[in-house]
């Protein structure tokens, strides 16, 4: 056994959505911490700074290395400043994790225009308007790099959640197309498909029935949590994943595994 | 240490993927079986990592050879956590060019190899309250190619991702969770055997892996890091898939 160096050593990374919205870790959230944990220098932005700050403090006391960068990623100004202020503060920059997203419930007969968009525009452009500021800044400064986009099985099954589970899949589309566009500049991108994790995003809206509930739907009847997709962003983030680009990561607990509706543990079957 | 503990077994681990497998598991603090029908380079490798890694002689077509390997790992460690099938064959030719005793060898060991590893192991990880199972299947596993490996091995490699699965959904509620690998082409051995450069133009990122490529997904997903993981496909094929 021999010790290793950390994972992301000398590594660069920019999290969009690094702060949570609420009491506890989001993905944003875990995924910059262990960046910050695995040696990487990373650029929390957040439209919220505030929110980014309580990221960087849980860094700070770990001895990382990280600062803050308030920025809307729906505003091609921001996405470039945000690129930008990577360079200036760190050199370069190899990895873009983009969190940034918002739950839209409905179907299209009861969602609005302006909902519609607006989901359309927080889960999908953004992911659209940072990559195209960052991936110039990719080439030049770091030879290639790391995009990990966060979808959700919301965009690979109906969810009760249309204009979401629409924009989530239209993040699977806008990786796949962006890791074959990028490959030849060795740029991976990678999307990760949560399932149903509990997160400062979906807190508001649950209780505890509903998180039982959810805690219960998947084969392995534990709640996911920010940590599981941070640990999936840590991986694809690497160079161990240097040989992976343009996949799909579920990381849902065996959900999308299961044909739908029929999923009964063994030891629970009376008849099947 | 990122397996810290943990005692793996690796079938077909004397060189290629598993190989390197076996050398990462151990850099990561766990104890590892390595299986394999090539004796001397398994015996040269379980030396080569040291004193956390044994060799023993493991035809994963045989119900016998697995009891074995899993006795040693029980008896030697006190207990299984981890079963990486790695284990495999190619072949290439058309259905037409494919004789009765090809279909039935790739077919013993990629996919009947698959079911009695797994078999043998699910009672000595639900006694320890779960276990990680990661089963080596292939890009060719998911989509079809004229000019690849042929229809046994295509066969054989979209059989284990489905048993995977099946594994994943059935033992769920044991704890012991079950993923999938899926490798593009990669240099090895096996590999070299007679492939030529037809696949490069079909990889975006433009050459084939690594061993170690694969060997870090492996890692990842034996690890309590891909705790929430379980019936997953994690393709490590520089992009052939996503087109």
């Amino acid at each position: 056994m021999v010790d290793r160096p950390p994972r992301l050593e000398g590594k660069v990374a920019i999290v969009t959505g690094a702060g949570s919205s609420g009491e506890g870790v989001g993905n944003g959230k875990a995924a910059s911490i262990l960046f910050a944990r695995e040696g990487a220098k990373v650029l929390l932005v957040d439209f919220q700074e505030d929110r980014a700050r309580e990221t960087l403090q849980i860094i700070q006391e770990e001895g990382g290395v990280a600062s803050t960068l308030q920025g809307d990623m729906t505003k091609i100004e921001d996405c470039e400043l945000m690129a930008q202020t990577a360079i200036e503060r760190y050199g370069r920059v190899h990895i873009l994790d983009n969190n940034v997203g918002i739950s839209q419930r409905g179907t299209v007969v009861e969602v609005s225009e302006e909902d519609w968009d607006r989901v359309m525009t927080v889960n999908m452009k953004t992911i659209m308007l940072a990559s195209k500021a960052t991936i110039p800044h990719m080439i030049s400064s770091g030879g290639g790099g790391s995009i990990i986009n966060i979808s959700s099985i919301a965009g690979l099954r109906a969810h009760s959640s249309t204009p979401y589970s629409a924009s989530k899949a239209g993040v699977i589309g806008l990786t796949f197309s962006m890791a074959a566009d990028h490959a030849a500049d060795n740029i991976r991108a990678n999307v990760i498909a949560p399932g149903l994790v509990y997160t400062p995003m979906v807190a508001p809206r649950m209780n505890d029935d509903l998180r039982q509930f959810r805690s219960e739907a998947a084969p392995l009847k534990s709640e996911g949590t920010g940590w599981d997709v941070g640990y999936a962003a840590l991986f694809l983030a690497s160079d161990e994943a240097r040989w992976i680009t343009g996949i799909c990561l579920p990381v849902d607990a065996g959900l999308t595994a299961v044909h739908p509706g029929t999923y009964t543990p063994m030891n629970q079957q009376t008849r099947f | 240490m990122r397996l810290e503990n943990k005692v793996a077994i690796i079938s077909g681990g004397s060189r290629g993927m598993g190989a390197f497998e076996a050398a990462l598991f151990v850099q990561e603090g766990a104890k590892v079986i390595i299986g394999d029908v090539r004796d001397e380079e398994g015996r040269d490798l379980a030396k080569h990592i040291g004193s956390n890694a044994v060799y023993m002689h493991l035809d994963v077509t045989s119900e016998r050879d697995w009891a074995a390997v899993v006795k040693e790992a029980t008896d030697r460690y006190g207990k299984l956590d981890i079963l990486v099938n790695n284990a495999g064959v190619s072949a290439r030719g058309t259905i037409e060019e494919t004789s009765v005793d090809d279909w039935d060898r790739v077919m013993g060991i990629n996919a009947k190899g698959v079911f009695l590893g797994t078999k043998a192991a699910l009672p000595e990880m639900r006694r320890t309250g779960g276990g990680s199972i990661i089963n080596i299947s292939s890009q060719l596993g998911i989509v079809g190619s004229s000019f690849a490996s042929g229809a046994a091995y295509q066969a054989s490699k979209g059989a284990v991702r489905l048993f995977t699965k099946a594994t994943a959904m059935q033992y769920a509620s044991d704890g012991i969770r079950a993923n999938s690998v899926h490798p593009g082409p990669v240099d090895t051995d096996m590999m070299a055997s007679g492939q030529s450069t037809a696949y490069l133009p079909s990889i975006p990122i433009g050459r084939y892996g690594e061993p170690d490529e694969v060997a870090y997904g492996v890692l990842f997903l034996a690890s309590d890091e891909a705790s929430f993981m379980t019936g997953s496909e994690l393709v490590i094929d520089g992009g052939w898939t996503a087109q």
